[in-house]
C-alpha cells in the first residue's frame, strides 16, 4: 500500500540533505548507490559534482568545507568506492575538517557473504572517522543523517561516515526533519558551553606579570569561526603581544601585521621559534603541540607558563604539559578575555614589552626567509613571492599539495583572512591540493582559487583536472616543477649522504600538452624573465590552467629544525651544519 | 608498557606504570566494543582485562570495565580519548574516586589423584570461602569471587599442591564507585 507520508531511503537522504542546507555533493556512482543516484536525477536543489576517482571527492569535500565553513558532503559506492576515501577521511580527521561521507553498501542480506564490491566499511573507517554508522533500518535513517551532520560540525569537527545498504535505500519510512530531532547531548561532544572565568582571570594576571609573552595559534581558531579571528586581532592589538601561528593557523591573524612572527615549527620563522623557546608566557589558542611544531620535547619552551584553549579535552597535556587550560570554544573564551579587559579598564599601555620586542627584532634581522634570486633560473621562493604580489589584491584561495612547495607557500604567501589557506597538515597527503581546489572553487565560484603544487604531488590526483574542466571551474594549478620529490630529496641530502634513492621523478609528462589534452590551458615559465607574464596570463584566463614553473632543482627549504633538534637549534641555510648527535637521533624520526 | 614514542620525553613516561581500572558507560550499540578496543590498540595502550555487559536495558546502556597499565599521564589521556567516542557517556578511573569497590569472579576446575591432594584443596577452598559448583570423584569445580588480588592468592596457594591439574576462567575485575 502506498502511503504518501512514506519515502524511500534514497528520498529520505535527499530530504535530509536539503534540510541540512547542503547544495553541493561530490561523488562517483556505482552499483550500491544507484537508488540514491536515481533520486539525485529527479531533483534540482543539489548540485552533484562527478569526480574522476573517489579520493578526489573526499579532498574536494574537504576543500569545500575549509573554504566555506560549512560541512562538505560526498557520496561513494561500496567496496573500492569507500576504500578509496580512507586517506581523505584520515586527512579530515587529523586536520579537524567537517565532512559527511555517504557510502552505499551491499543489501543487508548479503552483508558478510563476501558479495561483489562488499567490504567492512564501518570496520575499515572506524579509526579514521570521528564517528560512523551502518544503517540497517530505514526508520533510523533521518535521525542518523541529522546526528551525523551535528557530530561532524560540533566541538572539534571531523569526518563522519554513513553506510547505507542498498535495500535500505529502497525501503520506505517516514521522514523526520531536523527540527523534530532532539540530539542526545553526550553524543555531540560540543565542549563546555560556559567560559571558565577563573581561567580568564589567571590569564590576565599572568599577562600583566610576564616579560616575554607569546600567542601560539592553531587551526582550532579557524574552526571556531571568523569571529574567533576578530577577537584574536582585538586581543593582540590591546596587549601588543607577539603572535605566531601553526600551518593551519595561517590567516587567523593577518600575516603582514607587525605583531605577526609568521609560522613556527620545522620550517617556521627563526624569530617565531626563538620566541617560543625563550618566552615566559605561552598562550596556546587552538593548537595541539604537534611534533612538527615542538621539535625536541625536552627543550621545548622550557621557561614558560603555558595556557591552553582547546575544545578537545584530549589535546590538553597530550604532548606537552600545560599549567592552565580550558575546554570552552575559542570565540567564547577570547570574547570573555576582551570584555574582561574592557570592563576592568585594564591598560596594557605601559607594558609594551619593549625589551621583548627588541630581542625579537634582533632575531628578525637574521632575515631567515632571505634567498638569492639570480637572473636566470627561477628560485621557488621567488615564484611564490611573485604569485603573492600579483594576486594579493584579488579575492584568493590557496590550496597546496604536500612537500617543499607547501612549506614555501606557507612561508612566502601571506594570508590576511581565515579560511583562505587550505592544506593537508596532519596527514600530509600528496594529491590533496587539486581536488581541494575543485571543492574551494565550487564553494566560491567568483574567487581566484590556486593550487600551489609540486609536479610529483600533482600526478597523484591528476585525473581531477577533468572534473574542473567539466564544471568550468577556473582553478589554477601552479606547479613548482623541480623534477624531484623535493622534500624527500632534501631529507636524503641532509640525513642520507645525498643518496637520492627513487626521489627523481623521471618520465614527466609535458604539462602544457597535458593541459591541452584535457581541454584546459597550459602555460609555462622556464626562466625568471617569463615568470611575471606567465603568472599574469594564468590569472587572466577564465578556465582551468596548469602553470608549469621550472624552478631550481636543488633548492632546499630553510629555515629548518631538523628532526630531533630543538627550536633554538634551527638551520638557516645549507651552510649551517647540524649537531651530529642530533642527526643520528633525528634519522629515526619522521 | 614499553615506550612507543621515538621522541625523548622530559618526564619518565611509562616508567611508573601502575594498574588502573576504568569504568566506562556507553550506549549499547553495534561496534562500540570495537571502537574501544581499536582505540587501545591504535594508540598503543594495554588492555589487561575487559568486561562488557548491558546494565540498563531500558536506557540501552552497557558498562565496560577495563583494567590497564600506564603512568598517570597516559591514563588521563586514555580517559580523554574514551570520552571523545560518540557512544561514551562517561569514563572514570576508579582509583580517582574517594571510594570504590572491585570484584572479580573465577571458576576453577581441579583434577586430583589422591586423598591427600583432595584434603589440601578442600582446606584452601575453605580458607578462601570458595563455593563448590560441582564435585565428582576426582574433579572439583569452585567458584571464588573477590578482588583480583585475593583470587591470585588462592590460585598461588593451589599451585603449591603438587600433581593436580587446574583449568580456570576469570571475569576480569569489575568495579563501582560510591
Amino acid at each position: 500500500m502506498n502511503n504518501e507520508n512514506e519515502f524511500t531511503g534514497a528520498d529520505i537522504l535527499l530530504k535530509a540533505l536539503k534540510d541540512q542546507e547542503v547544495d553541493t555533493i561530490f561523488g562517483y556512482p556505482g552499483g550500491a548507490v544507484l537508488p540514491i543516484y536515481d533520486a539525485i536525477f529527479g531533483q534540482n536543489f543539489l548540485k552533484h559534482v562527478l569526480v574522476r576517482q573517489e579520493a578526489g571527492a573526499v579532498h574536494a569535500a574537504e576543500g569545500y568545507a575549509r573554504s566555506s565553513g560549512k560541512v562538505g558532503v560526498l557520496l561513494v559506492t561500496s567496496g573500492p568506492g569507500v576504500t578509496n576515501v580512507v586517506t581523505g577521511l584520515t586527512d579530515a580527521l587529523m586536520d579537524s575538517i567537517p565532512i559527511v561521507c555517504i557510502s552505499g553498501q551491499v543489501p543487508s542480506h548479503l552483508i558478510g557473504t563476501d558479495a561483489f564490491q562488499e567490504c567492512d566499511t564501518t570496520g575499515i573507517t572506524r579509526p579514521c572517522t570521528k564517528h560512523n554508522y551502518l544503517v540497517k533500518d530505514v526508520t533510523k535513517l533521518s535521525e542518523t543523517i541529522h546526528e551525523a551532520f551535528e557530530i561532524a560540525s560540533s566541538g572539534r569537527p571531523g569526518p563522519v561516515l554513513i553506510d547505507i545498504p542498498k535495500d535500505v535505500q529502497f525501503a520506505k519510512s517516514k521522514y523526520i526533519s531536523k527540527k523534530d530531532i532532539r540530539f542526545r547531548e553526550h553524543r555531540i561532544k560540543a565542549g563546555s558551553k560556559s567560559v571558565d572565568k577563573n581561567f580568564v582571570e589567571k590569564l590576565i594576571s599572568h599577562i600583566k606579570k610576564s616579560e616575554r609573552p607569546i600567542f601560539y595559534v592553531g587551526g582550532g581558531c579557524l574552526n571556531s569561526g571568523h569571529q574567533a579571528s576578530q577577537e584574536l586581532i582585538k586581543l593582540v592589538k590591546k596587549t601588543n603581544i607577539p603572535i605566531t601561528t601553526t600551518l593551519h593557523g595561517l590567516g587567523c591573524f593577518p600575516g603582514e601585521d607587525k605583531s605577526s612572527l609568521g609560522m613556527l615549527g620545522m620550517h617556521g620563522n627563526y624569530e617565531a621559534n626563538l620566541a617560543m623557546n625563550k618566552c615566559d608566557l605561552m598562550i596556546n589558542v587552538g593548537a595541539r603541540f604537534d611534533d612538527r611544531v615542538t621539535g625536541r620535547l625536552d627543550a621545548f619552551s622550557p621557561d614558560s607558563i603555558k595556557f591552553h584553549i582547546d575544545i578537545d579535552q584530549s589535546s590538553i597535556n597530550k604532548n606537552v604539559k600545560v599549567d592552565f587550560h580550558t575546554n570552552t570554544d575559542i570565540t567564547l573564551t577570547l570574547k570573555e578575555i576582551n570584555s574582561f579587559i574592557d570592563s576592568n579598564n585594564i591598560d596594557f599601555g605601559d607594558k609594551d614589552y619593549s625589551n621583548w620586542w627588541g630581542q625579537i627584532n634582533e632575531w628578525r634581522k637574521k632575515e631567515c626567509l632571505h634567498y638569492e634570486q639570480g637572473d636566470e633560473v627561477i628560485k621557488p621562493q621567488h615564484a611564490i613571492s611573485r604569485l603573492y604580489e600579483l594576486t594579493k589584491q584579488k579575492d584568493t584561495f590557496v590550496t597546496t599539495e604536500v612537500g617543499q612547495h607547501q612549506m614555501w607557500a606557507a612561508q612566502y604567501y601571506k594570508f590576511s583572512k581565515p579560511n583562505r589557506w587550505i592544506t593537508s597538515g596532519g596527514l600530509g597527503t600528496m594529491g590533496f591540493g587539486m581536488p581541494a581546489a575543485v571543492g574551494a572553487q565550487m564553494a566560491n565560484p567568483e574567487s581566484l582559487v590556486i593550487d600551489i603544487a609540486g609536479e610529483a604531488s600533482f600526478l597523484m590526483n591528476i585525473q581531477e583536472i577533468a572534473t574542473a574542466v567539466q564544471y568550468k571551474l577556473p582553478i589554477k594549478i601552479f606547479i613548482l616543477n623541480n623534477e624531484y620529490m623535493g622534500m624527500v630529496r632534501q631529507w636524503q641530502e641532509l640525513l642520507h649522504g645525498s643518496r637520492y634513492s627513487e626521489s627523481y621523478v623521471d618520465a614527466l609528462p609535458d604539462f602544457k600538452k597535458l593541459a591541452e589534452s584535457f581541454n584546459a590551458v597550459g602555460v609555462r615559465a622556464k626562466n625568471i624573465s617569463e615568470l611575471d607574464d606567465t603568472i599574469n596570463e594564468m590569472i587572466s584566463i577564465d578556465r582551468p590552467v596548469i602553470a608549469d614553473i621550472w624552478v631550481d632543482k636543488k633548492e632546499n627549504c630553510f629555515p629548518m629544525i631538523p628532526s630531533g633538534a630543538a627550536h633554538h637549534e634551527m638551520l638557516l641555510s645549507k651552510y649551517d651544519k647540524e649537531n651530529p648527535e642530533n642527526q643520528e637521533k633525528g634519522k629515526v624520526l619522521v | 608498557m614499553s615506550s612507543t614514542s621515538v621522541y625523548p620525553t622530559p618526564i619518565n613516561a611509562f616508567k611508573e606504570s601502575k594498574r588502573s581500572v576504568l569504568s566506562v558507560i556507553v550506549d549499547n550499540e553495534p561496534g562500540i566494543l570495537a571502537r574501544i578496543v581499536g582505540l587501545f590498540s591504535g594508540r598503543g595502550y594495554n588492555i589487561e582485562a575487559l568486561n562488557v555487559t548491558v546494565v540498563d536495558v531500558k536506557k540501552n546502556l552497557s558498562r565496560i570495565t577495563i583494567e590497564t597499565l600506564g603512568e598517570e599521564k597516559v591514563i588521563s589521556q586514555i580517559i580523554a580519548q574514551l570520552e571523545k567516542l560518540v557512544p561514551v557517556h562517561s569514563a572514570t578511573n576508579l582509583a580517582n574516586l574517594s571510594e570504590s569497590y572491585e570484584a572479580e569472579i573465577c571458576l576453577v576446575k581441579i583434577e586430583f589423584e589422591n586423598q591427600e591432594q583432595d584434603q589440601k584443596i578442600l582446606n584452601y577452598a575453605d580458607i578462601y570461602r570458595s563455593r563448590t559448583v560441582q564435585k565428582r570423584q576426582n574433579i572439583v569445580v569452585y567458584e571464588i569471587s573477590g578482588t583480583s588480588e585475593r583470587i591470585n592468592k588462592f590460585l598461588d596457594d593451589l599451585g603449591t599442591i603438587g600433581g593436580i591439574k587446574v583449568e580456570l576462567v576469570r571475569s576480569g575485575p569489575i568495579g563501582l564507585g560510591i
